[in-house]
């Protein structure tokens, strides 16, 4: 059956602006990688609840001042990098990169305090079954830690390019999304590995 | 068509529907009662309710399968378009009664099938606990303290690649002895790797796995010698993980004990251990595998050859 | 063919150029194309799948005596590890994403997936982990060989205590499988939520991207928990961690939970797209609308849903308590009902309509006619006492080669000679199709069917040799095997001289009702380009008077001049 209106109205232009759909692909990914993070929470849990012996010879517990601050720090930066994208939503260019750039070093500092706090621990990772657990939370969280440090840097180097925000800023949404998102892996891994003792 | 034919294809349709029902449910009964063909024989007080429960699936299932299968066939033959033909069928998009009845009635049907498992499953509760310990200090003692003396209690060990039972009164044996219509509880141990106790003619499985204990029972109705198959893949020689079952009367079971007790222990039942030094002398040709764990001492090695029924 | 004559902008083309011969050097490299990409996973796949099925031969050799006469036991057990890890990451999951790029784009109006680098390097993750898993059939000790599960301790053993083992590759394997899958994933749900043509509303959608949609959000839900455990067992195997090793403290059973709980909802990854593929099918075939479009688009989410919460169904034996037991029963057999929803939906397709025998049709109600047997002692194996009998037994390998083979591999072959005219532009010889067919169907009746009743007896599965009397069924299945082999012939040198020298297809050989049927054969670089129709209806109405799409004649004719 065919109408008589005119074909502008009928046919659909083709070229979808592709740029609309990294957000949601990073958005679906994000819920992808929390699940492996649930797995080892699960793993955690069932393993704090079940196992023969849970600590290894000599070990009672781990400290928490250290941990809590570097918590904090974290946390923290959280905020920060939220404002770092109110400045670039206003277009202050330099306030962007300067609080960005805080975001960073508050990242940084945290993953030198996990190195630190590492070095002073008396077990390992083949030391049972806390041993395990925790290094392998620690150090999965602390490789997605870096991991946003290293994609931060790369917007940052991009705010320099000009024109690049002229079709939206999805890539630094994207990056502050998953600062968030390993901030709020953390919360519940301190709960889990910190306070739950 | 008028209202004289509409009403006799109408009633034609039901009447051929009600002779296929008919012909399905009595193919069904009868593949129902086949089925217990299909299993060993029955040796335990689980048997019946197994087979039971089987035979009513695959009943409900033949059903199915043929009411399908009828449907599908009468299609094949009557339906087929002629080769270059291309019309359409008959232009039917759905029926809402029709789809709702077809949800609804599996629904009812699974649930009543979960109802009658576990019934089944209730009665035939012959897990006990599942206890963990730390396999670098000495296995914990027995689980069933608060059972009394008059019940026995083996200790089943499986190893790579072979078993070994071990008795209250002191000895041990490579293949189990059972007295008939007496309910019979064991720790169920592994020394290395998941195994699986498995009896098909007792229809009772459970997997043993290491670093925890988990008690188990059974009553065994039917003498005879039965075949005990590591079920839970173990490792190079895991199919050679078999022993026998000899389910024997209280006068001849207590008369083994008795004659077992005084046995000098020797090598229990290994053949992956034999199979293992046949490969050694050819080469070590293969992939990789850990050696067989020694064979246990036992008192009675048992009659490896000796036949057995399911 | 000679080429020369030809400007080098189109020999080196990534795509096809109107006029111009196809250039076939776009399939080996870094091609963005989901067009592409699509047939390079195919291709793959099927290349695959002769391995894997080769692997299956070796496997039945073995097992036609009771004795391990063919090879030594640790042989037999690298042999079927690798057969079903072959079949799973290397046949089975490709190929449907394969058939998934293919599909998607043109059938929802889209010019290409959301992504298309990283669906290209979603692709090229393939070789680079299969070959990571077949090296490992040459590094010392052999390849992984404690079954497709690699449950711990036994696949912690590392006998030989060297790092590099074939246990630690497979690992590695399925773990850059997994990351291909997500990147796909990701892919097609962004693709199918975003892209779709005007007026096609969820409820006007092809059931394939129905279940399309619903099969890559299970992946996207349940391969991070396999990772997580995958990770898990490599610490444990390389460097001496508990999680699962009870020497140390760990729990071996806990593996299980993080294995299973995604590879229960992959069984329905695989079966899911082939649901959709009998979906579009049956219809087209009988002529007739498919029967309850909203019920069957719903219950491939009912299916969905339903299958995350079921895993425990494959540990009723492992020590778990009697009410996880109970409960997973009760949900695991609650996922009949949506199925049998869809199934009933097929079989009323059928009835009353103007069938078609063709290869694809008869690979469909081979599938179908198969899947109905395979759910049955499904529900079987769901039911608690019955498991504890069957399970770990030769039934349990019956019943998942029936949907794996009888029906996941008969749905793919299904959709392969019915969308190869679409996107190689040539027509298959259906003679060579029905052959095919028929070595099949008999085939893989006779490989599987007598097994269930050798697991009925107590044959545990994974064993090199057997007690004496599971030998007769045991020589049946071989027989049937070896057919299986023999029926790949009919099939390969169809694919491959209906490819270079078939008939050229038109836009729509079946005179099927769908937006991909309104482009050429093959389709151009990004489908319906600029001039994307406007959806009225679902693609089900054959016979009804509901149009298809806005202003129908002017995209059948524009596919016949473009052709």
């Amino acid at each position: 059956m065919t109408t008589t209106k005119s074909d502008v109205l009928l046919h659909t232009p083709g070229h979808v602006k592709h740029d609309g759909h990294n957000l949601t692909g990073f958005i679906i990914f994000l819920c992808s990688e929390s699940i492996i993070f649930f797995a080892f929470f699960v793993g955690y849990g069932v393993l704090k609840l079940t196992a023969p012996t849970w600590y290894p010879d000599g070990v009672s517990g781990i400290a928490v001042r250290e941990p809590l601050i570097n918590t904090i720090i974290l946390v923290s930066s959280s905020f920060v990098i939220y404002f770092a994208e109110r400045y670039l939503h206003k277009k202050n260019y330099w306030g962007f990169r300067i609080v960005w750039l805080v975001t960073m070093l508050m990242g940084s500092y945290f993953v030198y305090g996990q190195y630190i706090e590492w070095s002073e621990l008396t077990f390992s990772l083949s030391s049972g079954v806390f041993g395990s657990l925790f290094y392998l939370l620690t150090g999965f969280h602390g490789i997605h830690v870096i991991s946003g440090i290293l994609l931060m840097g790369l917007m940052l180097i991009r705010s320099f390019i000009p024109g690049n925000y002229e079709r939206g800023e999805m890539g630094v949404e994207s990056v502050s999304l998953f600062w968030h998102f390993v901030d709020v892996i953390w919360i519940i891994l301190f709960v889990l590995i910190y306070v739950w003792q | 068509m008028n209202l004289k034919d509409s009403i006799n294809s109408k009633v034609s349709l039901i009447l051929g529907i009600t002779f296929a029902v008919f012909i399905d449910l009595i193919l069904s009964k009868l593949m129902a009662n086949w089925s217990y063909s299909w299993l060993p024989v029955q040796a335990s007080k689980a048997a019946p309710y197994v087979d039971n429960l089987f035979a009513f699936e695959t009943g409900i299932g033949t059903f199915i399968f043929l009411g399908c299968s009828g449907v599908i066939g009468w299609v094949l033959l009557f339906n087929r378009a002629p080769k270059y033909d291309e019309s359409f069928g008959e232009p039917i998009e759905g029926n809402i009664k029709l789809e709702i009845v077809w949800t609804l009635v599996p629904l009812f049907l699974v649930i009543a099938i979960a109802i009658y498992s576990t019934n089944v499953n209730t009665t035939l509760q012959n897990l006990g606990e599942k206890i963990k310990y730390d396999s670098q200090k000495e296995l914990p003692i027995s689980l069933e303290q608060k059972q009394d003396s008059t019940n026995t209690i083996i200790d089943v060990i499986a190893r790579q690649w072979n078993w070994e039972f071990k008795y209250p009164e002191g000895f041990s044996s490579s293949e189990l002895h059972i007295p008939i219509n007496k309910k019979v509880y064991f720790r169920l141990i592994s020394k290395d790797v998941i195994h699986g106790f498995y009896i098909p003619a007792f229809r009772l499985k459970q997997d043993i796995i290491p670093g925890s204990i988990i008690s188990y029972s059974l009553t065994p109705t039917r003498k005879g010698t039965y075949r005990l198959r590591d079920s839970m893949f173990s490792g190079a020689y895991f199919s050679q993980n078999q022993t026998n079952v000899i389910v024997e009367s209280d006068d001849s079971y207590q008369a083994w004990i008795k004659k077992t007790v005084k046995k000098v222990p020797v090598n229990g039942l290994n053949r992956a251990g034999l199979l293992y030094e046949k490969r050694l002398e050819k080469g070590d040709k293969g992939w990789a595998t850990i050696p067989p764990s020694p064979p246990p001492l036992v008192n009675d090695p048992g009659d490896p050859d000796s036949s057995h029924e399911g | 063919m000679t080429i020369t004559n030809y400007d080098e902008r189109i020999i080196k083309s990534n795509h096809p150029i109107p006029g111009a011969p196809n250039n076939w050097r776009r399939f080996f490299g870094f091609n963005t194309d989901a067009k592409v990409i699509g047939i390079q996973y195919i291709v793959t796949a099927l290349v695959f799948l002769l391995l894997g099925g080769l692997l299956g031969m070796l496997i039945r050799g073995e097992l036609i005596t009771p004795p391990s006469d063919l090879f030594d036991p640790t042989v037999y057990n690298g042999l079927y590890t690798m057969h079903g890890t072959v079949m799973l990451f290397l046949f089975l999951f490709p190929i449907l994403s394969g058939l998934t790029n293919l599909l998607v784009p043109p059938m929802i109006g889209a010019p290409d997936m959301a992504f298309p680098k990283l669906n290209a390097l979603a692709f090229w993750l393939v070789p680079v982990f299969s070959i990571v898993l077949l090296t490992s059939f040459f590094v010392p000790g052999g390849p992984a060989s404690s079954g497709w599960w690699s449950y711990p301790p036994v696949s912690i053993q590392n006998p030989l205590g060297h790092f590099l083992n074939g246990q630690m590759l497979w690992i590695v394997a399925i773990g850059l499988s997994g990351v291909s899958s997500i990147i796909g994933a990701i892919n097609f749900v962004t693709t199918i939520i975003q892209m779709r043509a005007p007026g096609m509303g969820f409820f006007k959608m092809p059931i394939f991207i129905w279940t399309v949609l619903a099969a890559q959000i299970l992946q996207l839900l349940g391969l991070p928990a396999l990772t997580g455990g995958a990770i898990m067992l490599f610490f444990d195997l390389n460097f001496g961690t508990s999680f699962f090793n009870p020497e140390t403290g760990g729990d071996p059973v806990l593996f299980q939970h993080f294995f299973w709980f995604y590879s229960h909802p992959a069984v329905y990854v695989m079966v899911l797209p082939v649901f959709g593929i009998f979906s579009e099918l049956f219809p087209a075939y009988s002529r007739k609308p498919l029967f309850g479009y909203k019920f069957v688009a719903v219950a491939s989410f009912g299916i969905t849903i339903l299958s995350l919460v079921v895993w425990v169904h494959h540990m009723f034996y492992t020590g778990t308590p009697m009410w996880m037991r109970n409960l997973f029963m009760f949900t695991t057999m609650l996922i009949a009902v949506p199925t049998g929803v869809k199934v009933f939906a097929w079989i009323a397709t059928l009835w009353g309509g103007n069938l078609r025998l063709n290869t694809p049709m008869l690979f469909c109600l081979g599938g179908l006619f198969n899947f109905i047997f395979g759910g049955i002692t499904g529900v079987m194996l769901a039911t608690v006492p019955i498991d504890i009998h069957v399970g770990n037994t030769y039934f349990v390998v019956a019943h998942f080669h029936y949907i794996i083979f009888n029906t996941i591999a008969f749905g793919i072959f299904a959709g392969i000679y019915h969308w190869f005219p679409k996107f190689t532009g040539r027509m298959f010889y259906e003679g060579l199709g029905k052959v095919h067919f028929a070595l099949t169907f008999i085939g893989a009746t006779l490989n599987w069917l007598p097994l269930h009743w050798a697991g009925l007896l107590g044959m545990p599965r994974r064993v090199a040799s057997y007690d004496p009397e599971f030998a007769i069924w045991n020589v049946i299945a071989s027989i049937g095997a070896f057919l299986l082999g023999v029926a790949s012939i009919p099939f390969i040198l169809n694919m491959v001289s209906s490819w270079s020298r078939g008939k050229k297809a038109p836009p729509n050989p079946w005179n099927a009702i769908g937006l991909e049927w309104l482009l050429p054969s093959p389709p151009p670089h990004e489908n319906f380009e600029d001039d994307i129709p406007t959806v009225l209806n679902e693609p089900y109405n054959y016979g009804l008077n509901k149009p298809f799409v806005l202003d129908e004649e002017f995209y059948i004719s524009k596919a016949l001049n473009d052709s």
